[in-house]
């Protein structure tokens, strides 16, 4: 199945693809790799999940969110391939940010909200490489930031 | 197998420990042409964490500097692993990130991650030091006292 009817078929809405917040670009195409900017948890305009994991926010909170960066991710990605996924060859990296207090180290588990998106949207082309990292403040104070390398065909 | 780089490693007193790989959805390394992405490690041997807490409180600038060499040698086992068992096929780093779990005072987070490119230096010749960034977390995965990701290139 190609990757927009698996996206039709999962009946995932994407957002529409957030303008940037200052003076750098959404996304930079160099040869067949997509450079995606640092997303937020933002809803067609609307910043939800503000706050911080493990204090006002909690784990599933922090999952919610990194999935929403996520679903941005994919909305950048489509833009960037014209408006289409079937270009999409593979998932390569997403780095993740998580607004989280000093003492809570499951940064992974938050990330997997993006992660277990990229497998559902991609199957085995979202596999990728990541890393995940406490942050002590993000952005319009959001809980969490993810940023991305694509492949494309 | 032994090439140039495993008999530096001996000379070094070094071993690689085992690539560990990630239980969750996704995957220690993605190749893309001669670029080996590899995800964020720790200074871990297997399953077990060598180097926790944070930088400034109960741990200082040697024991994050060893942390970070530690990591260094996890993501060379993931490249390892990417190269099909070839570390002499392994031309550089081309681009680290350096996260070093610290107090908001900690100002030497560069000095911690040398530990990580001290050592692809002693591998692979300063010619083939990486762009770098380094920089504090005030937490990090399972209180890992030092994370980094890379891009490799190999040939």
């Amino acid at each position: 199945m190609s990757h927009d009817a698996r996206l039709a078929s999962l009946k995932i809405e994407l957002p529409q693809p957030a303008a940037p917040a200052a003076n750098y670009v959404p996304y930079v195409v160099s040869g067949n790799l997509v450079f995606v900017a640092g997303q937020i948890t933002i809803w067609n305009g609307e910043v939800r999940y503000i706050g911080r994991v493990g204090d006002t926010l909690s784990l599933e909170d922090g999952v919610a969110a990194a999935r929403l960066c996520g679903l941005n991710i994919i909305a950048q990605v489509r833009a960037a391939c014209g408006g289409s996924l079937d270009r999409v060859k593979r998932c390569v990296k997403l780095g993740g940010f998580v607004n989280c207090t000093p003492d809570f180290t499951n940064q992974p588990q938050v990330i997997n909200g993006a992660s277990d998106l990229m497998v559902e949207v991609f199957g085995e082309a979202g596999k990728h490489a990541r890393f995940a990292v406490g942050a002590n403040v993000l952005p319009r104070g959001v809980a969490v930031e993810v940023d991305a390398i694509f492949e494309i065909a | 197998m032994s090439g140039r780089i495993e008999a530096r490693l001996k000379e070094l007193g070094l071993e690689l420990p085992p690539a560990h790989q990630p239980v969750a959805n996704y995957v220690g390394f993605v190749t893309v042409g001669r670029q080996i992405h590899v995800s964020g490690v720790g200074p871990t041997w297997g399953q077990t964490v060598r180097h926790k807490g944070k930088l400034g409180r109960e741990l200082k600038l040697e024991d994050g500097y060893a942390a970070a060499r530690l990591t260094a040698l996890n993501l060379l086992a993931h490249v390892k692993v990417a190269c099909g068992g070839d570390l002499d096929r392994i031309e550089g780093c081309v681009k680290l990130l350096c996260l070093v779990n610290a107090v908001p005072e900690f100002l030497e987070a560069h000095k911690v991650a040398d530990g990580a490119t001290d050592l692809l230096t002693e591998l692979f010749g300063a010619e083939k030091r990486p762009a770098r960034s380094a920089t504090t977390a005030p937490s990090l995965p399972f209180d890992i006292a030092f994370e980094a990701d890379g891009i490799f290139l190999i040939r």
